[in-house]
């Protein structure tokens, strides 16, 4: 039987050298880039992950994609860890998790012809075994990807097609090899704004069509929801809120993510409300601060706040916020 | 001079910066390793040229050892002469591991550790040919070449920049493709050729053909004996700018044309600066910056140019020496020229990275 | 069949390669010369007129002589024909040089891609390596080596081969390197592909033609090596190269005798070469590696539309009927903005919103005629307290700029000048207009408006690079404000930021709006932002006005179906589960605009009219304007 976690993060880090102890400091110091994640994903599942620079959405995804080894923390897939795979094994996995990133310009080679593109990674796994049956994948993969009818753009390069169909090719690529999950680390961002939709209504078909899982990074919160199941907060490396699209956006707990959604703009001007615009920037995740790693910011921290770090809380079943606010 | 009075500039800056501390302590960081660097390329290059001239066949001394004519006690005679009855290095001669442990040899005496001290003591050995003492040969003809190379440098620099700032200034115009195409033909002269041909355009037109001045000139007053060397560096002096402007040029212009296409020009010119005030206080530093690594790395490349005219004009310098030198087989002489020369663009190397780390604020820590 | 298929796309490759390169009139001369030369060498049994070794009875009176019927280029200090040498020499030189070349490239490519690609101790060991030889001086060191070696031909090569391999490595490094943090190398790597995959399509591909441009110059350089080390006396004797001849001729006496003939010869066909490949690799590099060959000081082709001044209303700014096109030698022109109008006054906040390719950007450029040198005002007029912007020169124009209307560009991290202190920049906008503004005070000043928009003073000494992205953006904001203007144009101030900092910026011009009473352009794609701030938005598409209207009656009365589409596509946080709809198609391009309406393409409500004719701009009453066929039956 099959568990019913897709994957399972258990208590993540990822820290990076920041550098020697130098004249001015002693200590070896570090970027905790991801401070402690926990997260779980079950099959056609779509989570949202939200959060600003800085807050480790990107090398989260970086660590699920096994693109980074984790300094702590375990990664199940199917029940399965893992965590520190060898190569080979890695290579297996990979065909079960894909990604989409943010920018279409670079993330295609602009000496490949879009066949040669979506074709790669059925070379790398040495899947299909004639010629013709990797073509019938390819074509499936791009069709499935909006790229209708698949023959026009086999030949073409990557310079003669917009944003959007490269981010579709991206996508075709990353749908060859049958995924189960998609990490998308903000596909639409540098896209038009008229053809956000596209993409993301893209998503949500193949989530149907396919049942893939997929984990979509973002900064803005609205284009993703129609779609997402649930949403997580990310402050700094680590998860502040997590709860359903609904709860998070109407039941809001934390101060983060009441400031964050009080200030993205909404396209109504007889809506102009009240904004919670907080002060200074993100600190850098080098010097993370003591207790909650918020409250420097956070405009209704109490004393305690300093000293201790917040537990998750539970507001109900799928619910979940770190603050000591809420601990009564 | 644009050149100097920008340096300047920085520099006073750099004095009421209240990050003026933290900065230095970074950059004096950055340049003792460059510095430690740089002597460790001057090591690399003794020992280099210590092993070119034991390895390679065409030593006459080694050479004259195994002339088969010689009787034994000459043989001897001139092993012990140029110490080549020494080992070579701390047991090389026998590389077995376990005889290493048991070396009884001192490592004073070996012909490497002779030689390093030699060299460091500045003692380079006796000419073949002459029998005087290399490092006296040598002394005379280094501030030659220092001479010869330095204004060509500075002039190939100062039109370099001059013409690559009116070809970018005025891209795609026929100044600029002038200059591009002037450039690219100088850079493809041969530097003794173009040498050649000035030389004989020049003795049909009165210019002294060969050396470093005129001989009986040192009675004369110290105005015209001066005069005398001028005329008699016109022509190399006029070869050797002739041949690396045009890459100053080349590269003035690219960098100019990068620098002009930034963001922040387009910003100068919305704060309503004039294009000269743009070019003066926005553009041209920035662009200079590039062409002084260029500079620093073709310092290498400028010394075969010095040795090519050098010897085309029979000009008394290092090159002159390597020259002749070569025709005449006497190694003490190459060898010694040879590490003189190495070590000389070393430290003009360090002296260039010096100046960019000082011009350049992005450079903080390593 | 796949074979086939992939022979064609070689070839197709090479027809594009090639179709690219014929442009490059350099690149093409390159190769004429050097087909010219190379042909010389390879037929030169069949082109020298006399054996090269030729023993002919050779006479004192056959030596220097001038050229004349029987030796075209005269004879040389041995008596034999100076044109026959020159012709066999070629060979030696060019085979000399290519093949040191190869060897260079080879060692140079192979390091350089090893150092850059697997890092680590690897790369520090090679490069430092390079570094060293590097800076060693190579004619000395070849010097060295020849002369204590035998100058044989073989040997030559071998020596300048391995010692000319530094340039190309350090190249061919970066080039890796660049190529290694490209984000389709990060792609690949996620979908399982090895180092060796990755190498051979991704790499390879991409630091092939730096290196063929390298190539290129080394072998230039091979031969000036040869050359003057054959020139120095260490050539092989056997090998008549060109070297060689000048090396004989200056030594025995061709300059006494006045032989010039015997030293031009040579010595031209070492320029002849060497600028033949010279000029092929300027060319190559043009081609492989296209940079765009202008810049912000350009100036601008004389325009023959009216000057003549015409009179404004009395708006603080009155943009009229604006018109601008991109003229490009050889292609029609790129009609980048059209007919477009809009008023601002004093305290009001206008956003113009469009997507990529509307023209928005140009449209502000154009208000201060910061165009690039193919932009040019070929329409309307812009008026700025009645005064005419478009008829003025540029020094009646540079005392507007930043005085009266400034422009907070996007932050990005060169929009301000890397090597110089932000407070300098500051305070260099201040002293440019008004030049007598006491140093004393100049400190303060800059103090203050760091002050007003967040930046704590002791940042005044602190480079762009120091700064954060929000900060280097509110630093912008101090610096269009030095002058006290009345109208800040801001492009984009905060689109590549995050969504708190961009609050944080909305608020600061906001409170800036009102305590200084400043008129604000705002530039931007983000239907949000303009929501919460703007009084006035125009939409436009295209280069056209789709609508102009107040924010309200565009968020709740639009009637351009642009306007209605984008806002069905633009996410409300307030309506999570409203499901996002997509405007078909794409973006029209400048240069192939569609007949008609511009938005006919993908209008939803489109007819044959829309598909003929522009639509022209309907007044639908209160201030409201949008261009649609639509729309006039509703006038």
């Amino acid at each position: 039987m099959k568990p019913e976690n897709l994957l399972e993060i258990r208590g993540l880090k990822k820290y990076f050298d920041a550098g020697r102890p130098t004249l001015f400091s002693r200590q070896n110091k570090y970027v905790h880039a991801v401070d402690g994640v926990s997260l779980t994903l079950r099959r056609s599942e779509v989570i949202a992950l939200v959060g600003e620079s800085g807050c480790g959405k990107s090398t989260l995804s970086l660590l699920l994609m096994g693109l980074e080894e984790p300094t702590a923390g375990n990664i199940l897939f199917e029940g399965r860890d893992i965590t520190h795979l060898k190569d080979h094994e890695r290579k297996e996995l990979r065909r079960k998790i894909q990604m989409v990133f943010q920018d279409p310009y670079e993330s295609l080679n602009p000496t490949q012809t879009i066949e040669e593109i979506v074709n790669e990674p059925l070379q790398v796994h040495g899947i299909g075994h004639s010629k013709a049956e990797r073509d019938e994948r390819v074509k499936k993969a791009m069709e499935d990807a909006g790229l209708k009818p698949a023959e026009v753009y086999l030949h073409r390069f990557p310079h003669e097609l917009s944003g959007g169909q490269r981010q579709r090719v991206v996508i075709a690529a990353a749908l060859v090899l049958e995924p189960e999950i998609l990490l998308a680390d903000e596909p639409v961002s540098m896209l038009d704004v008229s053809i956000r939709a596209e993409i993301i209504n893209l998503l949500a078909e193949l989530r149907i069509t396919r049942q893939i899982a997929v984990i979509f990074i973002t900064h803005d919160l609205g284009s993703v929801g129609f779609f997402a199941d649930r949403v997580a907060v990310m402050y700094l490396g680590r998860i502040v809120e997590i709860g359903t699209m609904l709860e998070v956006l109407e039941k809001t707990q934390h101060p983060y993510t009441k400031a964050l959604i009080s200030v993205i703009p909404v396209p109504n001007p007889r809506l102009r409300r009240e904004r919670i615009i907080l002060q200074g920037e993100t600190p850098n995740p080098i010097d993370v601060p003591s207790g909650c790693r918020f409250h420097p910011r956070c405009p209704v921290a109490l004393a305690t706040c300093k000293e201790s770090d917040p537990p998750f809380i539970s507001q109900s079943k799928t619910h979940s916020t770190a603050c000591l606010l809420l601990v009564k | 001079m644009y050149f100097v009075s920008f340096v300047f500039e920085n520099s006073y800056t750099r004095f009421i910066n209240p990050y003026f501390k933290e900065r230095t302590l970074n950059r004096t960081r950055a340049l003792l390793k460059k510095a430690a660097w740089s002597l460790f390329t001057i090591l690399f290059v003794i020992v280099l040229n210590f092993f070119l001239f034991r390895v390679l066949p065409g030593d006459p001394a080694r050479a004259g050892i195994r002339d088969p004519r010689l009787k034994k006690e000459a043989v001897e005679m001139l092993r012990v002469r140029f110490g080549l009855d020494k080992p070579v290095i701390n047991c090389f001669e026998s590389l077995n591991p376990i005889k290493l442990g048991s070396c009884t040899v001192n490592p004073m005496e070996t012909q490497f550790f002779i030689y390093a001290r030699n060299l460091l003591q500045g003692e380079f050995g006796f000419s073949y040919h002459t029998n005087r003492p290399v490092g006296d040969v040598l002394a005379e003809r280094l501030w030659n070449t220092v001479l010869l190379i330095g204004a060509g440098q500075i002039l190939s620099i100062i039109i370099g920049v001059i013409f690559g700032v009116f070809a970018a200034w005025k891209a795609r115009t026929t100044v600029d493709f002038a200059a591009v195409i002037t450039s690219l033909i100088a850079w493809s002269l041969p530097t003794f050729w173009l040498g050649i041909i000035l030389l004989f355009w020049g003795s049909n037109n009165g210019l002294p053909l060969a050396g470093k001045a005129t001989p009986g000139a040192s009675s004369l007053p110290l105005l015209q004996q001066w005069g005398d060397i001028a005329l008699h560096m016109f022509l190399p002096t006029l070869t050797y700018t002739i041949v690396y402007m045009g890459e100053y040029t080349l590269i003035m212009r690219s960098s100019l044309m990068d620098v002009l296409s930034e963001d922040y020009i387009l910003t100068a010119k919305a704060k309503g600066l004039s294009t000269f005030q743009i070019l003066k206080d926005h553009a041209l530093k920035n662009a200079m910056l590039p062409l002084v690594t260029v500079i620093a790395i073709n310092l290498g490349f400028t010394v075969a140019g010095a040795i090519q005219i050098e010897t085309v004009f029979s000009w008394p310098g290092l090159g002159l020496s390597i020259y002749e030198a070569v025709g005449r087989r006497d190694f003490p002489v190459l060898q010694g020229a040879f590490v003189l020369i190495a070590v000389a663009v070393i430290a003009a190397n360090f002296l260039a990275d010096l100046t960019y780390t000082y011009l350049d604020p992005r450079v903080e820590t390593e | 069949m796949e074979s086939h298929f992939v022979q064609n796309q070689w070839k197709d490759r090479w027809l594009k390669f090639w179709a690219v390169f014929k442009k490059s009139r350099i690149g093409i001369v390159g190769l004429v010369m050097l087909a010219v030369i190379i042909l010389l060498a390879v037929f030169a049994p069949l082109i020298a007129p006399y054996d090269s070794s030729s023993t002919e009875s050779v006479t004192i009176d056959d030596i220097y002589n001038p050229p004349s019927a029987t030796h075209w280029f005269g004879t040389d200090d041995a008596g034999q024909d100076v044109f026959s040498n020159f012709v066999f020499g070629a060979r030696i030189s060019l085979t000399v040089g290519f093949f040191a070349a190869f060897i260079s490239v080879f060692i140079g490519g192979l390091l350089g891609l090893v150092a850059g690609f697997f890092g680590g101790r690897w790369e520090n060991f090679l490069m430092r390596f390079t570094d060293i030889m590097l800076v060693i001086p190579d004619l000395p060191l070849m010097v060295v080596i020849v002369a204590l070696t035998k100058p044989s031909l073989m040997n030559i090569i071998f020596v300048i081969g391995l010692l000319g391999w530094t340039t190309t490595a350090r190249v061919v490094r970066s080039q890796t390197l660049a190529v290694k943090s490209r984000k389709f190398v990060l792609r690949a790597r996620a979908v399982g592909a090895g180092n060796g995959h990755i190498i051979s399509r991704h790499i390879l591909p991409l630091v092939m033609p730096i290196l063929v441009v390298q190539a290129v110059l080394v072998v230039s350089l091979a031969i000036l090596n040869e050359s003057a080390l054959s020139f120095l006396g260490l050539g092989d004797p056997t090998a008549l190269s060109w070297g060689q001849m000048l090396n004989y001729a200056f030594g025995r006496g061709a300059m006494s005798v006045g032989a010039w003939w015997a030293l031009v010869v040579p010595g031209l066909g070492i320029v002849w070469v060497v600028l033949g490949l010279t000029l092929l690799g300027q060319g190559l590099e043009q081609v492989l590696n296209p940079r765009l060959e202008t810049h912000h000081l350009m100036p601008h082709k004389p325009t023959v539309e009216d000057k003549a001044a015409g009179h404004g209303t009395g708006s603080l700014l009155e943009v009229r009927n604006l018109s601008i096109h991109y003229i490009n030698e050889g292609k029609p022109p790129a009609r980048a903005v059209e007919n477009i109008s809009f008023t601002l006054n004093k305290g009001e906040l206008i956003g113009l919103v469009g997507e990529s390719g509307c023209g928005k950007t140009t449209l502000m450029l154009a208000l201060l005629r910061l165009l690039p040198s193919a932009g040019q005002i070929v329409g309307g007029k812009v008026f700025f307290n009645g005064a005419d912007l478009t008829a003025m020169n540029d020094e009646a124009l540079n005392k507007i700029r930043w005085k009266e209307i400034s422009i907070v560009f996007q932050g990005a991290m060169n929009a301000l000048n890397p090597v110089r202190t932000v407070g300098d920049q500051i305070a260099e906008a201040i002293l440019k207009h008004e030049p007598s503004y006491p140093r004393e005070k100049l400190g303060a000043r800059v103090t203050e408006l760091l002050d007003l928009v967040g930046i704590a003073a002791d940042h005044k000494e602190h480079f762009p690079h120091q700064y954060s992205g929000g900060m280097r953006q509110r630093a912008m904001i101090a610096m269009a404000l030095a002058c006290n203007p009345q109208v800040i144009i801001a492009d984009e101030p905060t689109t590549a930021l995050d969504v708190m900092i961009q609050a944080q910026i909305l608020e600061l011009l906001d409170k800036l709006r009102e305590k200084l009473g400043l008129a604000i352009i705002f530039v931007t794609h983000d239907l949000g932002v303009v929501a919460e701030i703007c009084d006035r938005v125009l939409v436009m598409y295209g280069g056209v006005t789709a609508e102009y209207a107040e924010v309200d009656t565009i968020y709740n009365e639009a009637k351009h179906p642009y306007t209605q589409e984008l806002l069905k596509a633009f996410p409300d946080l307030t309506k999570p589960k409203k499901k996002l709809a997509s405007i078909p198609g794409y973006p029209p391009r400048l240069e192939d605009l569609p007949a008609g309406c511009r938005f006919a393409p993908r209008c939803p409500v489109a007819f044959d009219r829309c598909r003929s004719e522009q639509p022209s701009l309907h007044e639908l009453g209160k201030s409201h304007f949008a261009s649609c066929h639509l729309l006039e039956e509703s006038k």
